[in-house]
């Protein structure tokens, strides 16, 4: 009798607690969806149009601007605002380089958008051979776990 | 199962249409014919012919306006027998699921709720999974997020028995934001035991591999308005070691000025010790890699932004240094954009393709990209050349042209044409066409 009022107390404090943090979650705003205007292609600097902090991440808005060090950088923001990337960005975007398994190289898939920073442009099967042993964990952020066939062909 | 599966992609997106026509949705296709020919003196002559599609969908909208559907794969058919460029690889057909998912977005707090395959970036967490993810932020600045399912299985590689991955995985990150100053993040992952591995291959060190199983926190601070402060550090709680620190520092003095610079340190045994690939790849134990990193940038509205950077790398192995520069310029309202490029990367000899080689080359790149209404042109041409010859050759260009036009705002149809020379091959000619099909999401905001 006295557990089943200890459990009952419990529950009750609990679901107060639910309720209050729910009523709390309410007024909280969402970030948009998506961005209501449309973005042109080429490099963005968000600072352009917006001047002020940034409500769903509480950063500013010049903290995303695309500058080279945003761009070679991205994880940081990725790791922790992805939503807000998602507002002007789909998600197939981050997969031209991004996929356990790929079809072929970013920079082939997007031969003809020389601006964007697509890696392996060129002859890479030569320079991964310097690049691979002065820095390895470069390729491992994106080739650690996915045992690419490329990869697996001579790294056996 | 490569058969089956590059038949249920396709019914995948097929069944999926109908609900678009109730929804609001975008969809990206991109249709890409390659053709290659490997002539290289001992080897008999192959030609490569694939043809790869890929296809992505947002199905935005559904249900009750909140709930969304998002599918991203390709499949590629090798149109000339035996035209796979991968060892032994008979399958005409190959494909890949790369995300699959229903999202469900609530009203308020950020909140969501995805269900299917999909991508996690949260904290030190970066992981594809099969499974159920879910986020919100809660009052005074906290934010919770949490994933579990079954891990994504990927090529098992040769003379292995398995991939080396565990099959279920779980994880979450636990977050606190003060607008404008400060953002820290706890995260951590936890994949079930990985698969026993095959025979270590001769030199390879053994108690290097195990299970994926990390801690960690990442931070965000700005402590003045023209300072950011971002960092990640990650702790392999199987080697009970530190296995990776990051860090950026980015400082605007002026509107037009970014000064940043980068730390990254990583221990390769804890860092890699889940790859069964990259584990096999450890020389010895205790070996770090170190790279540090500065850079300017200087932008201007009328002729674009100059760049110059340093980065030092230290590793047991030796040592790097890379320094450079670039100018990417933007004109016509973004239609033409421009850039050329130089860097040195300067090595001790440990890291050298050859031992009679060096690990020293120039690269030089520059290109142009000229995209109206009507039709998009560009070149690109980088050229890398080596302190001491590679098998005989002391440089590695490419020159690559395409040339593309727009059939409709959203159809277009292109070609890109390279020619190049290298330590692989006296010649290499590449050739492709690609038909691109992009729509800008419902609500707009870009297209891809």
């Amino acid at each position: 009798m006295r557990l089943s009022h200890q459990i009952l107390t419990t529950l009750t404090l609990a679901g107060l607690l639910a309720l209050s943090a729910c009523a709390q979650l309410k007024a909280l705003p969402n970030l948009p969806a998506t961005h209501p205007e449309a973005v042109a292609n080429g490099p963005v600097s968000c600072a352009e149009c917006h001047e002020d902090q940034q409500s769903g991440t509480m950063k500013p808005f010049k903290a995303f601007n695309h500058t080279r060090v945003f761009v070679q950088n991205h994880r940081f923001y990725a790791a922790s605002d992805d939503a807000l990337c998602a507002s002007c960005h789909k998600f197939s975007f981050c997969a031209d380089c991004h996929t356990n398994k790929g079809a072929m190289k970013p920079a082939t898939l997007n031969g003809d958008r020389p601006d964007r920073m697509m890696p392996h442009r060129g002859d890479y099967l030569t320079l991964h051979k310097i690049e691979g042993k002065l820095d390895p964990a470069s390729c491992y952020r994106c080739h650690g776990r996915t045992n690419n066939e490329r990869c697996v062909a001579c790294h056996r | 199962m490569k058969k089956v599966f590059s038949r249920v992609l396709p019914a995948l997106f097929l069944a999926a249409l109908p609900a678009a026509a109730h929804a609001g949705g975008s969809f990206d296709s991109t249709t890409i014919l390659r053709i290659e020919q490997d002539s290289r003196n001992g080897y008999e002559s192959k030609r490569f012919v694939p043809l790869t599609q890929f296809l992505g969908a947002d199905f935005d909208k559904l249900g009750d306006g909140n709930l969304s559907l998002h599918l991203h794969g390709w499949l590629r058919a090798n149109l000339v027998d035996g035209s796979s460029r991968i060892g032994n690889d008979d399958d005409k057909l190959d494909g890949n699921l790369t995300y699959g998912y229903l999202q469900y977005r609530f009203n308020n707090a950020n909140a969501r709720v995805r269900a299917g395959r999909f991508f996690v970036t949260e904290g030190i967490v970066n992981e594809q999974v099969d499974g159920v993810s879910a986020r919100t932020d809660l009052p005074y600045g906290f934010g919770i997020s949490t994933f579990g399912g079954a891990t994504v299985h990927t090529a098992t590689p040769p003379g292995q028995p398995n991939d080396g991955k565990g099959d279920g995985i779980f994880g979450g990150r636990f977050s606190y934001r003060k607008g404008g100053l400060l953002e820290a993040g706890l995260s951590g992952i936890y994949e079930s035991s990985a698969p026993a591995r095959g025979t270590l291959p001769t030199g390879v060190l053994s108690g290097n591999f195990g299970s994926h199983r990390l801690v960690g926190g990442d931070f965000w601070i700005s402590p003045l308005s023209m300072v950011q402060l971002s960092g990640r550090a990650s702790y392999n709680t199987e080697t009970s070691k530190l296995a990776e620190q990051s860090y950026l520092m980015q400082v605007t003095p002026g509107k037009d000025l970014l000064l940043s610079a980068t730390f990254d340190q990583y221990n390769d045994r804890d860092y890699f010790f889940s790859s069964i690939l990259f584990s096999d790849m450890l020389k010895k134990d205790g070996q770090q890699s170190r790279a540090a990193g500065a850079s300017a940038t200087y932008s201007t509205a009328k002729y674009g932004d100059v760049s110059a950077d340093y980065k030092h790398y230290s590793r047991d192995a030796g040592k790097g240094d890379r320094f450079g520069g670039d100018w990417r310029g933007t004109f016509q309202d973004k239609s033409l954009r421009t850039g050329l490029g130089y860097h040195y990367l300067r090595t001790t000899p440990d890291f050298a393709i050859l031992p009679s080689a060096s690990g020293s080359f120039h690269e030089i790149r520059c290109y142009a990209l000229h995209d109206t209404k009507g039709y998009f042109a560009s070149v690109d041409l980088i050229d890398y050349v080596f302190k001491e010859p590679v098998q005989g050759k002391d440089y590695a260009w490419e020159a690559l042209a395409a040339l593309g036009y727009h059939l409709t705002a959203d159809l277009s149809l292109s070609g890109d044409l390279s020619y190049g020379k290298n330590p692989q091959y006296d010649n290499e000619v590449k050739g492709l066409l690609r038909l691109t099909y992009n729509t800008t999401n419902s609500g707009k905001g870009a297209t891809k």
